[in-house]
This record gives structure tokens, C-alpha cells and sequence, in this order.
């Protein structure tokens, strides 16, 4: 069943077209990866699908028609977004991050949560009343993807979560990754390192100057020549 | 005889009042990074609400006390929906403009309820009713009345109160993450513009709570005491940091005492070329001390405004 289905979606950002019409789904319990270049047009994609850029074209989330939602009731139809750029509030703690990911929540089961995140990332456990700008770059990626788990979204979309950071950091986070993936959670995973996320993919997009120019699954990806000489460095 | 304790007392009294304006002042700049210069004329619409109601029920035989509350209780949601109104038809329309548009907005809007308010309650001063049985208390060489001692607590109350909301409830937490990034406390659920109107109405019920205290501490009102009296808040609340809340309580009780020292020490230390008639002044120099030697307030991080 498809969860996510987006048809000619275009993105116009006054005279700049950095989406140009691109058709993708994404099925329930999937990973699916959207690579390309800077400036592909990637992170429009995504804020397009969350309501926060310019526009057109045909959302369907759930069978249920996204045109008329607000960009703050998708997190209640379980869409969360992990932003370029994590967008973490930086002078609150550690732990008033999670809570605030859980706002559409009125339960019990929050507490539970918050301990479910702070077993997948130990470190926010440790730092939980400390200001959040305070944290490493890493630490605050681990913050961004569990705030967003803390609203227990159905899609996770996720932009660029190992950008500029270490290997070994990248590592922890994509470990997770796949623990959440293999609970059934879907994923949209939008990266320049292709390899990464590739491995993690089931599937994959690949984006070009706002075009979707490719798409095939994960490992035939990994083994096009194409995609090893411009995305792999091979 | 020593003014020291006197001028103390009377500095933590007006201090309270600014420290309770000051507040509306960084609850709506720490959100939208606007200065919403209509916010002193809320005060004055609260004070000239209350003394309405007030008038009205004088002869009723009421008790005085409750006359006073009926007055402020009148006074408040009408403040908060007025509050509201502003943001809604003011401001809304310019959340994307650029920001000296909004600001200048601000300023009309102050201009347009002042003018209203002489239309509806004339030019002329009017004056508290004797209602209250005020009491005096003497500590050491001072004197201090029971109007005074409400004010303080009534001030400190609220302020312990907002800080709570702000600091330890789940819309506090809301309300901060809006002000640090609307976008993405929108993506958890959070509708900006139901958070916006509530600082609003926040910001405009404390506002007419302070219209009530500044017209029983000085027996009188009129239609543009809004004016200077937002003008100080506004310096208190850059004083202690614009956005900050601590800071506004902060900024406004220091403005209050530094204003309360310096008109009782100026007659002597200038020997008697300037009187207490100077007392604004501190204020103004307070407030161009700190833009030039700390902009971002004393309790305002260094570099001043988040990005
Ligand atoms: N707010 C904006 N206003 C104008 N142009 C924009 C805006 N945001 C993005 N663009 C343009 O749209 C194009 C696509 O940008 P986008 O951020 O979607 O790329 P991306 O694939 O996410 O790149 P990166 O990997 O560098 O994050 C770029 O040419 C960019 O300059
Ligand atoms: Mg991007």
C-alpha cells in the first residue's frame, strides 16, 4: 500500500524552479532514499511535502489528499519531519526537545517514550536539562530524529541526518536507523552520501537539477555505473 | 533626614508596575521580534476601563474594595480582547513585511486608541475615587501604604506566576520553541498563529492589571498616560535584555529604583540646580547607557539578537 504518493510536484521559488515536476511514492513499511547534488532540489521536495515551500502538484498521504492540511496538523495525520540543519530549540533542554516532539500527546505512554529515546541515545539521557544548543553537532542530530520519534510518526523524512558529521557518529545514527526501520517505521531519507544511504534503502531516487532522472531499488542502484562514477566517487 | 529607604520603597512600587509592563513588551518581541508600541496604551485603556466601572458603581453602596475588583475584573478580558483584536487585524496582515513596517504600525496603533480614549473619556484628569481605606506603615524614618504593599505583591504574584507558565508548563515549553523556531515547532503540532494571540492576551491582561495599580498608586488617570509609562516599560525591558522575561522583571524594578534614586538625590548632588521634576530623564539615560554599552541587556546574551 502506498503511504506517501506525490504527483508532479513542483517547487517555484519566485523565478527559480528547484522542483520541476517530480512523481514518487513510498510504500508502508519502507526505506526509501532520495540522493543527489547540492542544489538538486532535495530538501524542497521535502518541505514541499510538509507544507513549508511554494508548491503544486498532488500529495496523498495515506489515501487522504494533503492539499487542504496545514503545515502544523501533518504531525497529527504522522508525518515527521528531522530539518537540514536539525532546528533544534536551542535554548530549551535536552529534554524540553523531546517533550515538544510529543506536543500532539496527552498520555501516559510519553514517559515511556522519553525513556525509549533516551535508551536508543544514552548521551540526551545524560544531558536531558542541559540547553540543547550546548550539545555536539552529533548530539543534536541524535536530538533532532528523537524528537521527531517522540511524536510517533507513521513517516519519518529525514534531510541530510549525517551531514557534517563524523563517521563514527553517522554510524551510531544510521544503526538506529535501522532498529527503527525494522519496528516497521517508514522512511524517507533524503542524503548527498549515497552510498550511505543506499545501504540502508530498500529503494531509491536519484535527483538532478530538480528532475527525478533515475529510480530503481537500493543494491541495482549501488552497482549502476552511473550512479558509482557520480555519487560514489567510483 | 535619610530619603535612602524612602526612595527605595517608592523605586520598588513604580519598578513593580514597569517591571509587569516590561513584560508584555519581551513576551511579544521574544516571539515575533516586534516592538509593540501600542502595549502602553492597553495599560491606559485598562486604567480608564476600570475607573469607568468603577464611576458607575460608586453610589451602589457596594463595598469599596469590591467596587475596585469589579473595576479590574471588567478591566482585564476587556484589555485581552483588545489585545487580541490588534494582533488580528494590526499585525497579522504584516507577519511577512519587512519589519520597520509592523513597527510603524505599532506606532499608529498607539496613536489611534490614545486618540480614541480622549474621544470616549475627554482630556481632563480622572481621578480615583476614595474607595480604599488606605493605610500607613512607618519602617524606621519611611512610610509605606497598603495600595503600595498590594502592588508589590500583586506585581510579585503574577511574575511568579508567568514565570511559570513560561518555564514549567507544556504550552510555556510551546511558547518558547515558537519563539526560537516558529517553522519547526509548527512541524510538532503547534499552530503559531493560537500561540501568538495568546501572548497577546497574556501580555494585554497583565497590562491592565497595571493600568489598575498605576492608577491607585498616583489617584488619577488619563488618556495618554500610556505613553510615557510604555516608553519606561519598553527601557526596562531592554535594560534587563528585550526577549528575556527575567530580564524584564529585572529591568524593571532596577528602572524603577534608579528613576526613584535619582530624583531624590538630584536636588542635593546638582545643589539644587535640577529637582525631582528630572526624574524622566533617568530613565532616557538608563536607556541610552545600555544600547551603548550593552545592547543586548544585562541579562540579554551577548551579540543580542538570535539569528
Ligand atoms: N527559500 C528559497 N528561495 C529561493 N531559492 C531557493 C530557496 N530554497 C532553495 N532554493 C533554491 O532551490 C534549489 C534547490 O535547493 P534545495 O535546498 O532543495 O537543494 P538540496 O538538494 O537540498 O541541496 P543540498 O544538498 O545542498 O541541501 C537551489 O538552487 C536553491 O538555491
Ligand atoms: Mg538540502
Amino acid at each position: 500500500m502506498k503511504l506517501l504518493d506525490v504527483h508532479n510536484l513542483k517547487v517555484h521559488y519566485g523565478g527559480v524552479n528547484a522542483v520541476k515536476g517530480i512523481d514518487f511514492h513510498l510504500n508502508a513499511g519502507e526505506i526509501v532514499a532520495l540522493v543527489g547534488a547540492n542544489g538538486a532540489g532535495k530538501s524542497s521536495t521535502l518541505r514541499a511535502i510538509c507544507k513549508l515551500a511554494p508548491h503544486s502538484g498532488k500529495l496523498f498521504f495515506d489515501g487522504k489528499d494533503l492539499a487542504a492540511v496545514k503545515s502544523h496538523d501533518l504531525v497529527r495525520l504522522g508525518i515527521a519531519l528531522v530539518p537540514e540543519g536539525r532546528g533544534i530549540f536551542s535554548d530549551s533542554s535536552v529534554e524540553e526537545n523531546l517533550l515538544m516532539g510529543a506536543y500532539i500527546h496527552n498520555d501516559a505512554k510519553i514517559k515511556t517514550d522519553l525513556e525509549k529515546i533516551y535508551t536508543l541515545f544514552p548521551r540526551l539521557k545524560e544531558r536531558n536539562q542541559q540547553a540543547a544548543g550546548t550539545l555536539s553537532g552529533g548530539e543534536q542530530q541524535m536530538l533532532a530524529l528523537g524528537r521527531a520519534l517522540m511524536s510517533r510518526p507513521k513517516l519519518l523524512l529525514l534531510d541530510e541526518p549525517s551531514m557534517g558529521l563524523a563517521p563514527l557518529i553517522v554510524k551510531a545514527i544510521f544503526d538506529v536507523l535501522k532498529q527503527i526501520a525494522a519496528d516497521g517505521m517508514t522512511i524517507f531519507l533524503v542524503e548527498q552520501n549515497a552510498g550511505l544511504a543506499l545501504e540502508l534503502s530498500m529503494r531509491g531516487y536519484v535527483m538532478e537539477s530538480g528532475n527525478i532522472v533515475l529510480t530503481d531499488s537500493a543494491p541495482a542502484l549501488l552497482q549502476n555505473p552511473q550512479i558509482r562514477a557520480a555519487y560514489l566517487g567510483q | 533626614m535619610d530619603i535612602f529607604l524612602q526612595q527605595l520603597i517608592n523605586g520598588l512600587v513604580s519598578g513593580s508596575i514597569y517591571a509587569i509592563v516590561a513584560l508584555g513588551y519581551t513576551l511579544v518581541y521574544g516571539i515575533l521580534r516586534l516592538i509593540n508600541f501600542a502595549h502602553g496604551e492597553i495599560v491606559m485603556l485598562g486604567a480608564m476601563i476600570a475607573l469607568s466601572v468603577i464611576g458607575l458603581l460608586t453610589d451602589s453602596g457596594l463595598p469599596g474594595l469590591l467596587i475596585v475588583s469589579l473595576g479590574l475584573l471588567c478591566a482585564i478580558p476587556c484589555c485581552m480582547l483588545i489585545g487580541y483584536l490588534i494582533e488580528r487585524i494590526a499585525y497579522r496582515p504584516l507577519r511577512h513585511a519587512p519589519s520597520l513596517t509592523p513597527l510603524i504600525t505599532a506606532i499608529g496603533v498607539s496613536i489611534v486608541l490614545q486618540n480614541l480614549a480622549m474621544m470616549i473619556w475627554g482630556k481632563e484628569f480622572i481621578s480615583f475615587p476614595p474607595l480604599i481605606d488606605v493605610q500607613y506603615f512607618s519602617i524606621s524614618e519611611a512610610t509605606i501604604n497598603s495600595v503600595q504593599i498590594f502592588i508589590v505583591i500583586v506585581s510579585t504574584l503574577m511574575m511568579t506566576g508567568l514565570n511559570y507558565l513560561v518555564n514549567k508548563t507544556k504550552l510555556g515549553n510551546a511558547m518558547r520553541a515558537t519563539a526560537q523556531n516558529a517553522e519547526v515547532a509548527g512541524l510538532m503540532g503547534v499552530n503559531a498563529n493560537t500561540i501568538i494571540s495568546l501572548t497577546f492576551v497574556i501580555g494585554s491582561a497583565l497590562a491592565a492589571v497595571a493600568g489598575m495599580m498605576v492608577t491607585m498608586n498616583y489617584n488619577v488617570a488619563h488618556y495618554d498616560m500610556g505613553f510615557m509609562l510604555g516608553l519606561k516599560a519598553f527601557t526596562a525591558a531592554v535594560l534587563g535584555g528585550i526577549g528575556n522575561l527575567r530580564g524584564a522583571m529585572f529591568g524593571g524594578i532596577l528602572l524603577g529604583i534608579i528613576e526613584s534614586m535619582g530624583a531624590g538625590y538630584l536636588g542635593t548632588l546638582t545643589n539644587g540646580m535640577f529637582g525631582s521634576n528630572y526624574q524622566d530623564v533617568f530613565a532616557f539615560f538608563t536607556l541610552i547607557g545600555v544600547l551603548i554599552f550593552k545592547p543586548s541587556g544585562l541579562l540579554g546574551k551577548a551579540g543580542g539578537e538570535r539569528p
